[in-house]
């Protein structure tokens, strides 16, 4: 008997996010922003956590931050078992808002907080782009 | 600070019940609850025509089930003038008991069943929604483990953390198991300061026996009015005497320091309704999904000062028979978790103390104790509710 097949989930877009998806097909990490606090926010939310405003904006990130976190996977997810192990960052952009993401192109081993990184983009397995994290050097 | 509404001792818990905990026992959620219940019943006289209120948490095993609660007071025979259900995930059973005590106090009913049961390793319904699907999913991040490895790993960056404090924290948990006869049988075994640092990485730096592990089970407890209690010859009484919660801590913060949690606002908040100082705190039943955060839960609460907590932990015996007894029974690392009635774990072996039947595992003058919770994970943070609670034996 075979071993069932582990499907990496696809996302699905809503109407809420659907600005973000638009972007990243055209490799454009886009965040919210808020100009009432002067403040980008990420995940896309329905208003400004600042005002509860809906006035948002949607402004395309300059793909530039450092590290603050990141773990490295060695259970993997359902779908990722040939990826094992992996590295997810908690990621910091210039534009001062952090991104979860997957650190990629490196030796885990080599990562460290604090290293800056550029951003990259992924291949989903229903073919939309997804952001992701390179070390910038 | 927000007011205290358990003041003067007038809210009595004088029963709590506890199933012994098993992996894929095969047992609806219901079945758990009844098994937990009739103890209750059994200990206080009552019948469940009698059980006035009701409250209870959203289990893993009946997420889908759109009417869980009624449904289970259906199954159980129950015919609540009240009834709660608590979405804090970890946080739900202290929620549980602050809002049953806040029906008490409002005459809604007379006496409140605190009831939390759940058998994910039997039958899972839960779905991560929200941020989940679109914006962590993708990555491949594991849920509570990859959330804990950044928290963890930014400690690291910031403090020093020394694994063997944790180490300490897990060994002696487990010893508290061993004397558990409720704990998960695969888990009553002794384990060493040196099968805790060779144990294998899940989610780095967090390793396995850092972790919590999915079981079925059901507990719960009993409370009333003090002076109801009284009347009806009950004479063994633990009291909520203070509470606090958040949820969401720095939800609107951008750039948040991710080792501040919660408890930096309801640890000291509660101990200071109580009247406390930490070094007044007989015994300590933290939450314990993962064994960094009751360290952040010691720092942040106020028994040492921030990034100390592994120097604290290394020069406390926090053994039963110590200065400050933690998770006495095992905690949920050392007894499993019951899916989203985790919390009634340390809730219960903290009233089970303080009735003085901790058989094999009893404290001295088991006077007070503080006992925590936390729930569910948000983006990039470490937990979104951070509950406490203040008992005090009768």
């Amino acid at each position: 008997m075979s071993e069932p097949v582990k499907i990496r989930p696809a996302p699905t877009p809503t109407n809420l996010t659907q600005r973000f998806w638009q972007g990243a097909a055209d490799e454009k990490l886009m965040l919210q922003f808020d100009p009432a606090s002067n403040r980008f926010q990420f995940y896309p939310r329905p208003a400004s956590l600042e005002t509860g405003k809906q006035n948002l904006e949607w402004r395309t990130a300059s793909g530039k931050g450092i590290i603050y976190s990141f773990t490295i996977t060695h259970v993997p997810a359902a779908g990722f078992e040939d990826k094992v192990p992996y590295a997810v960052g908690l990621v910091e952009l210039d534009e001062g808002v952090r991104v979860v993401a997957n650190l990629v192109n490196v030796d885990p081993e080599q990562l460290a907080i604090g290293q800056r990184v550029r951003l990259c983009w992924e291949t989903l397995p229903d073919d939309k782009r997804y952001f992701a994290f390179e070390l910038d050097d | 600070m927000t007011q205290n509404h358990l003041i003067n001792r007038d809210i009595a818990i004088v029963a709590y019940g506890e199933t012994p905990i098993e992996r894929r026992s095969g047992k609806t959620t219901f079945e758990f609850a009844a098994a937990a219940m009739e103890q209750i019943l059994s200990r206080t006289g009552l019948r469940p025509a009698d059980i006035g209120g009701f409250a209870t948490n959203i289990a893993h095993s009946e997420s889908a089930n759109q009417y869980a609660t009624a449904y289970l007071c259906d199954s159980l025979g129950l015919t609540p003038r009240f009834m709660q259900v608590s979405d804090h995930g970890g946080g739900a059973a202290l929620a549980s008991v602050s809002r049953g005590a806040m029906a008490l106090q409002a005459g809604l009913c007379d006496c409140v069943l605190v009831l939390g049961a759940d058998a994910p390793t039997t039958q899972w319904h839960g779905k991560n929604l929200g941020f989940r699907p679109e914006f962590w999913d993708p990555t491949g991040i594991q849920g509570p483990p990859g959330a804990f490895g950044f928290l963890m790993h930014r400690y690291m960056h910031q403090y020093q953390l020394k694994f063997e404090a944790l180490g300490k924290l897990a060994v002696t948990q487990r010893d508290g198991a061993l004397a558990n006869p409720n704990a998960l049988p695969s888990l009553r075994k002794a384990i060493t300061l040196d099968d805790y640092l060779n144990s294998r990485i899940v989610s780095s730096p967090l390793r396995l026996l850092d972790s919590v592990m999915f079981a079925d089970g059901g507990a719960g407890v009993l409370m009333m009015r003090t002076e109801r209690a009284r009347a009806l010859g009950l004479t063994r009484f633990v009291h909520p005497t203070a509470y606090a919660e958040i949820t969401n801590f720095n939800g609107r913060a951008t750039l948040p320091d991710i080792t501040q949690t919660g408890f930096s606002v309801v640890g000291p908040e509660v101990l200071d309704k109580a009247g406390l100082k930490p070094a007044g705190v007989r015994m300590f039943h933290p939450y314990d999904d993962f064994l960094i955060a009751v360290m952040l839960q010691l720092e942040q609460s106020g028994f040492c000062k921030g990034g100390e907590g592994s120097d604290f932990l290394l020069a406390t015996d926090i053994s039963r028979t110590g200065a400050l007894p933690i998770n006495t029974g095992g905690g949920q690392i050392s007894c499993g978790q019951i899916g989203l009635a985790s919390g009634f774990t340390n809730l219960v072996e903290a009233v089970r103390q303080m009735f003085g039947e901790a058989e094999g595992r009893q404290v001295t003058d088991p006077r007070n104790a503080m006992v925590t919770g936390i729930g569910i994970i948000p983006y990039g943070g470490n937990w979104s509710v951070s509950a406490a609670m203040i008992l005090e034996q009768g």
